[in-house]
C-alpha cells in the first residue's frame, strides 16, 4: 500500500491549497449557471414550432414586402426576417446590396374573387449568401398562405363548405425527436463527464511539477518504486474527480435532473476517470514543461472526448441498434431508462480495463526511463521504437 | 527593438514547440469535420436537396396495398418517396423504427388515413414534410372531387398561389456551398464565429503558461528586470501569440472561401478579433500574477475558457426579446452580422465599441497587476 502513501500525501497537499479548493467550488457555480441556463434553454426551445438546433438569428436577413392585403405578410417570419415596408427606394437599396429580398404580392381579393392565382414575386439579392433564407422563409410563407387562399376560395365557390366530409388523418408518432434527444441526453452526459477534464492540471503538476521544481530526484530516491509513484499519484487525483462528480450529481439531481439510476451512472463516470488520467500521465511522464504537457494534453483529451462523443451520438443517430464500447453510451441508456444488455457494460468495461493497462503501463515505462526523467529525453519515434521492441531486436543482431 | 527581442524570443518558444504545431492540425481536422456535419445535416433536412442527392432512394415509407393506384399513392410517390407495401398496417406498423420512417394506412371505408411515424428517424422532418403535403393535397382532392368542380377550378385550388423568383445581381453571386437556409444559418450562425475564435482560446493558455513557466523556473525576476516599462514587456509577450492567432484565423477564413463559404467584412472581423485577443491574453496575465503554480493558472484558465465560450455562445441559441439589445453587442453576434453580408452597415462598428473598450480595460489591469507584482518583487 505504498501508493496509498503517495496518494495521501498528495491529496493532502492539493486540499489545504486555498486556491485549489477555491477553483473547486467556483467549478461547482460555474456548473450551477450551466444548469440554469440548460433549463432555460430547453424551456425556450421546447415552447417553439418543432424543435431545431439552428442558431437563433434575429432579424438575420432583410425583407421589404409589398403587400396590400397582408396575408402574405402575416405568415412571414419576424424573428429571422427584418420585415419592412416596400417603398421607392427598395429596389435601389436591393441592387446596392443593402436589402436582401424584396416582396411584391397582387391583391389578395382579386384572387380569390377570380379563382386565379395569387401572383406574387420574390427579387432576391442573390450576391448575399442570405438569399437561401429569404427564399425559403417566403417559400414557407407562400405555403401558409396558400392553404389559407385554398380555404377561402372553396368558401366561395362551395356554399357550406364545412359540411363537407373530408378525410380525417390521425397522426401517432414513436420516440422523440432527434434535437431533443441530442439535447437532452448528450448534453446531460457532457455535464457528467465534463469534471473528468477539469482536473488533468493536477496530473500534470504532480509529474511534470517534479521536474520543474527539480524535486524529481529526491522523489525517486524514496523506497518506493516509480511504479507506485505512478499509481499513489492518479489515485489522488482520481478521488478528487470522484468527489467532483459527486457533487455534481448532486447538483443536477436537485435542480430535476433525470439520472436513471444516480449511483450507477456516478460509478460508471468514476470508473471513466481511470484511462483519462492513465492517458494524461502518458503525456505528463513524457512532456519536458508544463506549457508542453499543457498542450499535449489538450490534444489528447480531443481524442478522448471524440472517443466518447461520437459513438454516443452514433448511438443516438440508429436508435441504440448496436452495442457501444463508449462509458458515455452506456451512462445516456442508464438515464434513458432503457434495458441493458450484459454487452452494453461488459464491453466498456473492457475498453476502460485496456486503455487503463496500457496507459498506467506505458507511463510507468516512461517514468522509469532516467533520460525521460531528467533528460536528455530521446524522440518520440525513438521512444516508440523502443517501446514496441525493435530497438532491443537491433542490438541484439548488432551484438551477433 | 527590445521589445522585438522580447516578441522574437516568446516567438522562437511558440514555433519550437511540435505539439503546437500539431494542434494548429488538430484545429484544421475540426474545421473539416464542422463543414462537412453543417454539409450532412443540410442535407438531411432540406426535402429539396436530399432529392437533388439521391436521398430519397433511402428514405423508406410504408403503405397497405388497398391504398396502391389510390390519389394518395400518386400524390406520395410526385413527392419521391420511397414508398413499401405491406399487406396490413400491423406489418409495416413492426417494421418503424428500423428502416422505416413512416407508415400510412387506410382506417375505414370514409377514406380516413392512419399515420404512424418514428420521430427519432434522422429523416424525420423531411419525411413529415412531404408527407403532409401528400396528404394535403389528397385531402383536397377529396373534398372537391364530388363537389362538381371542373379540374382547372381543382388545379388553382390546390396551387393557389404563383411564387416568382428573380434573382438580381446574379452576375456577383455569393458561392455557396450548399444554397440551403440551413446551411448558411449554422455556417453563419454558430460555426463561422466558433471557427475564427478558435486560435484565440490556445493564446490565452499559452500566455499563461509562458508566464506562470517562468514564475516556477525562477526566471521570472530577470523578465522583471529587463529595462522595458511593464507595458512594453506585457506587449512584448502578447504581441507574438496574439499576431500567430490572427494568422490562423485569416487561414481558416482563406480555407472557408476555398470551402465556398465567403466570409465578409475580413479587415473589421480581424480588427474586432485583435481586440478580443487582447482580452483573453490580458486575463491569462491577470491570473499568471494571481497564482503561484501552473497547476493553479490551467485551472483558473479552463474556467475562464469556459465561462468565456458559454458568453459568447450561448446567446447565438438564445432567444429573448427583452436583452435583443445587449446581446446584440456581443462580439460572436457581432461577427454573425458582419461576416454574413457584403455590406456592413455603422451600427455593426459601432457595437465593437463595448468590446474594445472592455479588452483594453483588462489589458490596463493586466498592466497595473504587472506593476503591482514587479514593485512587490523587487
Amino acid at each position: 500500500m505504498r501508493y496509498w502513501t503517495i496518494s495521501k500525501w498528495e491529496l493532502k497537499n492539493t486540499l489545504q491549497s486555498r486556491k485549489f479548493l477555491l477553483i473547486f467550488f467556483f467549478q461547482l457555480t460555474v456548473l450551477v449557471m450551466m444548469v440554469f441556463f440548460f433549463n432555460g434553454f430547453m424551456a425556450n426551445i421546447e415552447s417553439q414550432e418543432g424543435v431545431g438546433l439552428t442558431p437563433s438569428l434575429n432579424e438575420f436577413a432583410s425583407l421589404d414586402v409589398d403587400d396590400p392585403q397582408g396575408i402574405f405578410k402575416k405568415n412571414l417570419n419576424p424573428e429571422i426576417l427584418k420585415i419592412g415596408l416596400a417603398n421607392n427606394d427598395s429596389s435601389q437599396s436591393l441592387k446596392q446590396g443593402k436589402l436582401n429580398g424584396l416582396l411584391l404580392v397582387q391583391n389578395t381579393s382579386d384572387s380569390i374573387n377570380y379563382l386565379s392565382p395569387l401572383q406574387s414575386e420574390i427579387l432576391i439579392d442573390y450576391s448575399d449568401p442570405k438569399r437561401s433564407v429569404v427564399r425559403d422563409e417566403v417559400i414557407l410563407a407562400s405555403n401558409k398562405t396558400a392553404s389559407i387562399i385554398s380555404q377561402q376560395m372553396i368558401d366561395k365557390i362551395i356554399p357550406n363548405s364545412g359540411n363537407i366530409n373530408e378525410p380525417q388523418i390521425q397522426e401517432q408518432t414513436t420516440g422523440e425527436s432527434l434535437p431533443m434527444q441530442l439535447i437532452k441526453k448528450i448534453m446531460t452526459a457532457i455535464l457528467l463527464f465534463l469534471p473528468l477534464f477539469l482536473f488533468g492540471n493536477l496530473v500534470v503538476d504532480s509529474i511534470v511539477g517534479e521536474k520543474e521544481r527539480k524535486t524529481g530526484e529526491i522523489l525517486i530516491a524514496m523506497p518506493i518504486s516509480r511504479s507506485y509513484i505512478i499509481l499513489g499519484k492518479s489515485l489522488a487525483v482520481i478521488m478528487t474527480m470522484a468527489i467532483q462528480v459527486a457533487l455534481w450529481i448532486i447538483i443536477m439531481l436537485v435542480a430535476g435532473f433525470s439520472l436513471g439510476n444516480p449511483l450507477l451512472v456516478y460509478l460508471i463516470v468514476v470508473i471513466s476517470a481511470v484511462p483519462i488520467v492513465g492517458i494524461t500521465t502518458i503525456v505528463a511522464a513524457y512532456a519536458k514543461n508544463f506549457k508542453e504537457a499543457g498542450i499535449g494534453i489538450t490534444f489528447a483529451y480531443i481524442g478522448i472526448v471524440g472517443f466518447l462523443i461520437v459513438p454516443a451520438l452514433a448511438y443516438i443517430a440508429q436508435q441504440g441498434n448496436n452495442i457501444s464500447f463508449s462509458s458515455m453510451t452506456l451512462v445516456i441508456k442508464i438515464f434513458s431508462g432503457e434495458s441493458l444488455r450484459w454487452g452494453d457494460i461488459i464491453i466498456p468495461m473492457i475498453f476502460i480495463l485496456i486503455i487503463s493497462i496500457f496507459s498506467y503501463g506505458s507511463a510507468i515505462w516512461l517514468f522509469k526511463k532516467d533520460e525521460i526523467v531528467f533528460g536528455p529525453r530521446p524522440g518520440i519515434v525513438k521512444l516508440f521504437m523502443d517501446f514496441i521492441g525493435i530497438t532491443t531486436i537491433i542490438r541484439k543482431i548488432k551484438g551477433f | 527593438m527590445k521589445i522585438l527581442a522580447l516578441s522574437q524570443k516568446e516567438s522562437q518558444d511558440i514555433l519550437s514547440n511540435k505539439i503546437y504545431l500539431l494542434l494548429i492540425f488538430v484545429q484544421l481536422m475540426i474545421i473539416l469535420g464542422a463543414f462537412g456535419l453543417a454539409m450532412a445535416s443540410s442535407i438531411v433536412t432540406d426535402p429539396n436537396l436530399i432529392d437533388q442527392w439521391q436521398g430519397s432512394t433511402i428514405i423508406k415509407v410504408g403503405i397497405t396495398q388497398d391504398l396502391n393506384g389510390s390519389s394518395l399513392e400518386k400524390n406520395l410517390k410526385e413527392q419521391k418517396l420511397n414508398l413499401i407495401y405491406f399487406n396490413t398496417a400491423q406489418e409495416g406498423i413492426r417494421e418503424l423504427g428500423s428502416s422505416m420512417v413512416a407508415m400510412i394506412y387506410l382506417k375505414n371505408s370514409q377514406g380516413d388515413i392512419g399515420l404512424e411515424t418514428n420521430n427519432a428517424n434522422v429523416f424525420y422532418p423531411v419525411v413529415s414534410d412531404k408527407i403532409s403535403m401528400a396528404l394535403n393535397s389528397y385531402r383536397l382532392e377529396q373534398k372537391l372531387s364530388k363537389q362538381g368542380l371542373s379540374f382547372q377550378q381543382i388545379k388553382v385550388i390546390k396551387n393557389p398561389v404563383f411564387l416568382k423568383e428573380t434573382p438580381i445581381n446574379k452576375n456577383s453571386a455569393a458561392p455557396l456551398a450548399i444554397d440551403s437556409s440551413y446551411f448558411v444559418e449554422i455556417m453563419y450562425g454558430f460555426i463561422i464565429p466558433f471557427i475564427v475564435l478558435l486560435p484565440f482560446f490556445l493564446a490565452s493558455n499559452i500566455v499563461t503558461d509562458s508566464v506562470v513557466g517562468e514564475k516556477e523556473r525562477k526566471t521570472f525576476e530577470i523578465l522583471l528586470m529587463a529595462p522595458l516599462s511593464s507595458s512594453m514587456v506585457m506587449i512584448g509577450k502578447i504581441l507574438p501569440i496574439l499576431s500567430f492567432s490572427i494568422m490562423q484565423s485569416a487561414a481558416w477564413i482563406v480555407l472557408l472561401w476555398l470551402l465556398k463559404v465567403p466570409v465578409y467584412n475580413i479587415i473589421p472581423l480581424l480588427v474586432l478579433l485583435f481586440f478580443l485577443g487582447l482580452g483573453f491574453s490580458g486575463m491569462g496575465i491577470i491570473i499568471s500574477m494571481l497564482v503561484d503554480s501552473t497547476k493553479e493558472a490551467n485551472s483558473a484558465i479552463t474556467l475562464l475558457l469556459f465561462f468565456a465560450t458559454f458568453v459568447l455562445f450561448v446567446p447565438l441559441f438564445m432567444n429573448i426579446p427583452s436583452i435583443q439589445s445587449i446581446l446584440n453587442l456581443i462580439p460572436t453576434v457581432i461577427i454573425v452580422r458582419m461576416t454574413s453580408t457584403p455590406v456592413i452597415e455603422a451600427p455593426v462598428l459601432l457595437s465593437f465599441i463595448p468590446t474594445v473598450t472592455l479588452s483594453l480595460l483588462i489589458f490596463v489591469i493586466a498592466v497595473y497587476s504587472f506593476k503591482r507584482e514587479r514593485a512587490i518583487r523587487l
